[in-house]
């Protein structure tokens, strides 16, 4: 499973910044907002091609991950432009190689749309979040919406061929995975999201 | 830019609208079965969102694009499918009606997300 996200995330980097430039535009003070209070030893999940990075506040040491090598290698010259210390690392979120209470807070980028198993990713980052630790994840979610969540279900099965899953519950298995939803900002609909959470 | 960005997702939504209208107007004549018609009308809409949505998508706002697309697509395709199955139409009227759909519907969406747009508070509500 891990190894066929790998190979879609390879495929996708390719025109990944094309594909997400307006949402780079639109979201930005959101994501800005969302990531002031990452502190300590930071943990960034799917960092993509770090087209995310220049949000992060400066000086912080922060280790991002991402399943794909196309993608980080893209991400290799943002990380340089951090102002502070950021280290790359190829890793799968659902079965991460750090020690339990590795990490003060845990950034997330539209992650949770596309792990394949997305409570079992959680769990691995609860184990890995440090007691009084955050993690703090911008992620598009299944709408409340009736006629809205209806479309996302019927586009899931083509979106997950090239990309993320549109219908994604991941208020559902943040709760499911042991965490507690501090506060949640709607930034687009009830779809796009700026969520904090602490392990329950 | 955001004023811009928002004049773009109704361009897009009137672009959808028009993209799925034409092709409905030339396929469905009166007479048609209604159900066909309309199942016809919505599966155009669909694929035809899907194809202008994501290079759209990239340049005005995936979410902003796609999810009234997939709307004006679907209920849009199954409406114009519906009318061209029960009365004749012209050309202007086809094209008129789709982009005040397109409008409406982008219209309606923005509104929704502004009426949402709020910190939504705690513990999972």
């Amino acid at each position: 499973m891990a190894e066929s996200a790998r190979f879609k995330w390879d495929r996708a980097s390719r025109g990944y910044d094309f594909a997400t430039r307006s949402d780079a535009w639109r979201y930005g003070v959101a994501k800005r907002r969302l990531f002031t209070t990452m502190r300590g030893r930071c943990l960034m999940l799917a960092a993509g091609t770090g087209h995310d990075f220049r949000f992060f506040p400066p000086d912080l040491r922060i280790t991002a991950i991402d399943i794909s090598g196309g993608m980080l290698a893209q991400a290799t010259r943002p990380a340089g432009n951090h102002r502070g210390r950021l280290d790359l690392a190829q890793m799968d979120a659902q079965s991460l190689a750090f020690v339990d209470a590795r990490f003060d807070t845990i950034a997330s980028v539209c992650t949770f749309c596309s792990v394949p198993d997305p409570v079992r990713g959680l769990r691995e980052l609860r184990r890995v979040l440090a007691p009084g630790g955050r993690l703090l994840a911008f992620e598009h979610v299944r709408s409340r919406l009736g006629p809205i969540a209806v479309m996302q279900d019927l586009m899931t099965p083509l979106s997950r061929r090239v990309g993320p899953d549109l219908n994604r519950d991941t208020l559902g298995n943040l709760a499911r995975a042991g965490f507690r939803v501090l506060r949640e900002e709607n930034v687009y609909l009830d779809v796009v999201k700026a969520i904090e959470a602490i392990p329950d | 830019m955001t004023r811009l960005l928002t004049l773009a997702e109704y361009g897009a939504g009137a672009s959808i609208a028009l993209a799925t209208a034409i092709p409905i107007h030339a396929l469905v004549h009166p007479g048609w079965d209604l159900v066909l018609a309309m199942l016809l009308g919505s599966a155009i809409g669909m694929a035809l969102h899907m194809l202008l949505g994501f290079p759209l998508g990239a340049l005005i706002g995936m979410f902003q694009v796609m999810l009234p697309g997939s709307l004006i697509g679907m209920y849009g395709g199954m409406l114009f499918a519906m009318r061209d199955a029960m009365q004749p139409a012209s050309w202007t009227q086809t094209t008129v009606v789709a982009i005040v759909f397109g409008v409406l519907v982008v219209a309606g969406v923005q509104l929704y997300d502004r009426a949402l747009r709020t910190d939504a508070g705690g513990a999972g509500s």
